[in-house]
């Protein structure tokens, strides 16, 4: 591994971890740590293992082998409500079949830390409401969640996992579909929550900016990680994501900027085998 | 509207629907009567008005009121743990496999009323829940999915086994099992009402105590999952709790459709289905919305009383169509 931050305090270690369907293999020995407290990001093309990767680490698969370690223990060794008062997901669609106010929503985050028939106390409301405040949704308390935009659904999501209290948040790319000032601003704010984020994401540069430590990964294998500086190279962007491109560094905080090249109808017509076979993610 | 609004405008007239469904029958009983036999002494109301209220009407008012209870959560639930508004009770084969049992009671032993067939009915209902939970209990993936399709595919089965036995059997029992598929609050009797109302009012608890649950379900199993909720298992124990409302209740009225499907959709109409309170309104909506049917099953024709089925069918299906133009016209606004 290349990534050598400063991991004296890893939260999350993963080791060796693999995990395969009847008939692919998804994930193949992968390993990492998350230092405490920061910001790490997940990159890789379409069906490179990122979703299940994290389904992993949020326990919605189980690995074939290899071990997720949270705090020392062993995730798979904590119960259902025990993990998920250390553990909160935002996930990129949240369907919805009937109206839930923003305030139910939000109040779901309470399931880990509640009885069955305990009511919410003052605590538990003011708890609700500062979050829902805190992701600038006050005037949509009422509201029916089915009628927030796209962006403001996820920031409802974000106020759900803060009043889940976790001590990491998990986001499988929570900004796909959004428009740019969205996508900026839901990672923003869950980097200001100050807890450990593990996010995966689409846009390369909008990881290179806000992240502490990134994980590319390549048709199931960690294929490199480290600091932005040294993950986002034109070689990288070669390799995992078959793009020609100029890294540079950006205006504002001088973390490596990408800039895409064109012309890639040629290769299409020369390699639309593969690409077909490729797709099936 | 505020739900505790809503709640003290839902009982307000439940108090009344109940008055009304003691007062209003074949025989006429005047409102002073039923406030003197309910309240005052026998001798003022008249005996036979005192006992028409009390063996007659009050049991059979007490159950069209817990079955509409019962059957609008039945409904609830099995709408949110599918997160499908048209799931309904009598999607899952419940009361396809009720009638199954009550027609190989019937047609094999002759009997055409009573506890034996309400116990058929009970366990036929408890047959299909059976084959459905072993269905959708072994594809654990796509539970949503495969739990519906086999509802549907188990009622078309049982309903064709009925078809076979009526078949066979004498245009007396066919008559008969027509008229109990129909539905009836006339089987009420005092010492049968104490199963569905324990079972009702159970259900009504862990419901409740549940509620949280319920409401993350909403929002797609994986994110239930990552909110620590063990989502089959409680898919699976809300759809025996179901079935169980069910069964106990299609075993002592009938078939009686629509109502499970409906009643939430109209309370979700009001207020949103996120609160504790919304439950218990969905419940008693349910109820008061049954007691009106069966006064109206009383006086639609003289002498003579109209099944239950008949006019919940009639009534949904206007709903439903209602519901599909205000839907179209929302979504063209």
């Amino acid at each position: 591994m290349s990534f050598k931050q400063d991991i004296d305090h890893p939260i999350v270690k993963v080791s060796n971890l693999s995990w395969s369907t009847s008939t692919n293999q998804i994930l193949s020995d992968i390993s990492f740590q998350v230092p405490l407290g920061s910001f790490t990001g997940m990159l890789g093309p379409n069906g490179a293992g990122k979703s299940t990767l994290l389904r992993c680490l949020y326990r919605y698969i189980t690995p074939e082998s290899g071990q997720v370690l949270l705090n020392g223990q062993d995730i798979s060794s904590l119960s259902n409500y025990e993990f998920a008062r250390k553990v909160a997901v935002v996930l990129q669609h949240t369907p919805q079949h009937f109206d839930l106010s923003v305030f139910d929503v939000v109040a779901l985050g309470l399931i880990p830390h509640k009885s069955m028939f305990s009511n919410n106390t003052q605590a538990d409301l003011s708890l609700i409401n500062t979050a829902i405040e805190q992701v600038g949704l006050s005037d949509k308390t009422e509201c029916d969640f089915e009628t927030l935009s796209g962006g403001e659904k996820q920031r409802v999501m974000i106020a759900r996992a803060i009043v889940q209290r976790p001590q990491l948040l998990l986001m499988d790319e929570p900004t796909s579909h959004l428009d740019v000032k969205y996508q900026i601003q839901i990672m923003e704010l869950a980097k200001s929550l100050g807890i450990t984020v593990i996010a995966s994401f689409h846009d390369i540069n909008l990881a290179s900016a806000l992240c502490d430590q990134l994980l590319v990964l390549k048709q199931g294998r960690l294929h490199i990680s480290g600091t932005p500086k040294n993950v986002i190279t034109e070689e990288t962007l070669s390799t995992v994501f078959d793009v020609c491109a100029k890294v540079s560094a950006h205006p504002q905080h001088h973390t490596p900027h990408v800039t895409y090249f064109y012309g890639y109808i040629d290769k299409i017509s020369n390699s639309s085998n593969d690409k077909n076979e490729s797709e099936g993610d | 509207m505020k739900p505790s609004l809503l709640l003290s405008l839902v009982l307000s007239v439940l108090v009344v629907s109940f008055i009304s469904a003691l007062t209003i029958g074949a025989a006429d009983l005047t409102f002073n009567q039923v406030l003197l036999s309910l309240f005052g002494n026998v001798d003022e109301a008249g005996t036979v008005a005192h006992s028409i209220i009390w063996q007659l009407r009050m049991p059979r008012s007490i159950l069209a009121f817990v079955a509409g209870c019962g059957l609008a959560m039945a409904g609830l639930i099995l709408q949110t743990i599918t997160r499908n508004p048209l799931a309904d009770p009598y999607l899952f084969g419940i009361s396809s496999g009720a009638s199954f049992g009550v027609v190989i009671v019937m047609t094999l032993t002759g009997v055409g009323f009573g506890f034996y067939l309400s116990f058929a009915a009970f366990l036929g209902s408890l047959l299909a829940i059976s084959l459905l939970l072993l269905i959708a209990g072994f594809n654990r993936h796509q539970q949503v999915e495969s739990m519906l399709l086999a509802g549907v595919a188990l009622s078309f089965l049982f309903s064709s086994f009925t078809s076979l036995m009526l078949y066979w059997s004498d245009p007396q029992a066919v008559s008969a099992i027509l008229f109990w598929t129909l539905g009836s609050f006339s089987r009420a009797q005092w010492d049968l009402l104490w199963f569905p109302c324990l079972v009702v009012i159970s259900c009504l608890g862990l419901m409740l105590a549940k509620q949280r649950q319920l409401n993350a379900v909403l929002l797609g199993d994986e994110g239930a999952v990552t909110l620590g909720v063990n989502v089959n298992r409680l898919r699976i124990t809300m759809l025996l709790l179901s079935s169980i409302l069910t069964a106990s209740i299609v075993a002592l009225c009938g078939g009686i459709g629509f109502v499970g499907l409906m009643i939430p959709h109209i309370v979700r109409f009001f207020i949103g289905q996120g609160g504790r309170l919304s439950l218990i309104i969905t419940a008693l909506v349910g109820g008061v919305f049954m007691l009106w049917v069966d006064i109206a099953s009383r006086v639609i024709l003289d002498n003579q009383e109209l099944p239950i089925g008949i006019i919940t069918a009639a009534v949904g299906s206007l709903f439903f169509l209602t519901l599909l133009y205000v839907r179209k016209r929302k979504s063209v606004i």
